[in-house]
């Protein structure tokens, strides 16, 4: 017993050591990188520097002016034969202008990323080390550590990753260390099959075991399937079944429909935040949730899309909930875009009787770009606070792009809400970017 | 016991090492070759299995976290920060405040959010946990503790 408490409690520690191990590691990609690579690197480079101004009810915190500053950086070495080494890094600072925002805080930052990645031009294949935001099967996962993948022999491939996982503001004790992996076999243009693990500790307890499968499958052009069912080992139970079929029998026309199933007691088991683990009871821990949706997207002409769409939620304890309409949308990519959207909730207690409607539209001028955006939810009843019925928001947003790389924009939103009478925000916002993936090739979208 | 963990341990590594060297796949652009605005119908260009990745289909959102299995196909077009705007911590910029210039983009918190995340959350609290599971929590803090 104090041997196995010893082993992971060691495990634990290694979390902390990978994390570390991670930045090392990342430290010896770019050494062993040739110089000469990083002679002419490619850069993109944003700035976002955002003053924030609004007013809340919360104790402390009336007279809100957050300045934020991001950062984001990539910069990619000369690629030799096809491999290329790049360095990423994405954070943020805020400052509180007028009262304290968070945290009991006046300033407060993060790193949202910060790796070094060597991407081989064979083979798909990539290390990643440092801290970055992993995407594998049953993983959506940050983590201070290391990640690798490559494309084997026979259609499979394989992924791994290890490090110290990164959660923020917990509630409750969060894990740790954690590690896992996924196992894929493809037939291009065919299907891709994935088998995959995580497991987590937090000191000595076992914090998250996990597995799942998931699949792209698409049998012919028209269809395909994409899914992923995952399993709690700690549990022993399911956490999540879901999948979605899409349909395009025309280039026109698209239908799908969706199956999801989650069972709160499994899928919930390890979030660190108070909000999702229901216990002030107002949603039961044990509920379990079977939604089935579906709908048609129909576009009579480049540009213009119509949908209609439906999603019934099946409730084990709770009543029953439909939710159902439409949506009409017009999208010329730097010209015009407009559109509404109506919807109806049927669902069993009044909070779940509604209507929510919105209309947007979005026109460019030149340089220069506005926007406005309603949104309204009319309840069949009046909300539990403060009787409210009706709650909408209106927006409009406008930007000017001084210059390629620089770009001010503003927006104001007003709104009557439960908490708020007449309530109205402003944001100011001026970006800086230098992105060397737009000259002349693809484009790299923030 | 210590020679044959070391021994199984070389075998793995000499069958990975073999097995990553007989894929000869070509990977995945790095950078897309052809300029993208605005969200591309993959379709548009791509009649083989890349054209599932159609941004413009209603049920995209539903299904892009399978798709983000792709990360290097993401990447060939998406900055690292377009997840991590949603997917990393970021503080309270919410993401109605992402993309308020492209509204015909879907986002789970258009609009003002703190009244219709209680309905929502009813709903469907699932969906929140990618996001808000185990990170970008502060602003649950200030009520739920």
């Amino acid at each position: 017993m104090n041997s196995h408490h010893s082993c992971r409690s060691l495990r634990a520690a290694a979390g902390r050591v990978l994390a570390w191990a991670g930045g090392l590691a990342a430290g010896a990609l770019l050494i062993s990188f040739p110089a000469g690579a990083w002679a002419a690197p490619e850069v993109s480079a944003e700035s976002t520097t955002i003053l924030r101004l609004g007013n809340t009810d919360f104790p402390g915190s009336k007279d809100l002016y957050p300045l934020y500053e991001y950062l984001h950086l990539s910069l990619t070495g000369a690629e030799t034969k096809g491999n290329s080494l790049s360095l990423y890094f994405g954070g943020w600072g805020r400052g509180d202008l007028g009262d304290k925002s968070f945290n009991d805080r006046y300033t407060d930052g993060d790193l949202q990323y910060g790796f070094l990645s060597y991407r081989w031009g064979r083979n798909n294949a990539v290390a990643n080390a440092g801290r970055q935001f992993v995407t594998e099967g049953v993983a959506t996962q940050r983590l201070d550590g290391l990640y690798l993948r490559s494309d084997l022999g026979a259609g499979f491939a394989a992924a791994a990753f290890v490090g110290s996982p990164v959660n923020t503001e917990p509630n409750v004790k969060a894990d740790d260390f954690v590690f896992g992996g996924r196992v894929t076999h493809s037939a291009a243009k065919y299907y891709t099959l994935g088998v995959s693990a995580l497991r987590s500790n937090a000191g000595s307890t076992r914090y998250r075991e996990e597995e799942g499968v998931d699949l792209w499958l698409s049998p012919v052009r028209q269809l395909d399937v994409t899914g992923r069912s995952s399993y709690n080992s700690v549990t022993e139970g399911w956490m999540e079944h879901a999948y979605t079929m899409s349909l395009r029998p025309t280039d026109k026309l698209q239908l799908f429909a969706d199956l999801r199933q989650v069972n709160y007691r499994d899928f919930f088991y390890r979030v660190t935040t108070t909000a999702l683990t229901f216990q002030d009871r107002l949603i039961d821990p044990g509920e379990r949730d079977l939604a089935l949706g579906g709908g048609i997207g129909f576009t009579p002409v480049k540009g213009v899309t119509l949908t209609a769409d439906y999603r019934h939620h099946d409730y084990e304890i709770a009543r029953e909930a439909h939710y159902y309409g439409g949506k009409v949308a017009l999208s010329f990519p730097e010209k015009f875009a407009a559109g509404g959207s109506v919807h109806r909730m049927d669902g069993g207690s009044d909070p779940l009787r509604y209507l929510e409607y919105r209309v947007y539209a979005s026109k460019s001028f030149g340089p220069a770009d506005l926007t406005l955006d309603f949104i309204d939810v009319n309840y069949d009843s009046t909300l539990s606070t403060n009787n409210v019925r009706n709650v909408f928001v209106v927006t409009a947003a406008g930007a000017y792009r001084v210059t390629r790389s620089v770009t001010l924009a503003a927006d104001v939103d007003y709104s009557k809400n439960p908490d708020f009478d007449n309530e109205v925000k402003g944001m100011l916002k001026a970006v800086v970017s230098f992105d060397a993936a737009l000259e002349g090739r693809g484009k790299s979208e923030k | 016991m210590k020679n044959s963990k070391l021994l199984i341990l070389l075998a793995a590594l000499a069958t990975a090492g073999s097995l990553v060297a007989c894929a000869g796949t070509t990977t995945v652009a790095r950078v897309h070759p052809e300029a993208v605005t605005g969200m591309p119908d993959c379709t548009e260009c791509h009649q083989d299995s890349w054209g599932a990745f159609n941004h413009k289909a209603p049920d995209f959102m539903l299904k892009h976290k399978v798709f983000a299995n792709s990360r290097q196909a993401c990447a060939s077009c998406h900055a690292e920060a377009f997840c991590a705007d949603c997917h990393a911590h970021k503080e309270e910029i919410k993401p109605s405040d992402k993309y308020k210039d492209a509204p015909e983009r879907f986002l789970p918190h258009r609009g003002d959010y703190l009244a219709q995340h209680k309905i929502d959350g009813r709903v469907d609290p699932a969906s929140c946990v990618a996001c808000h599971g185990r990170q970008n929590n502060e602003g649950c803090k200030r009520c739920h503790r």
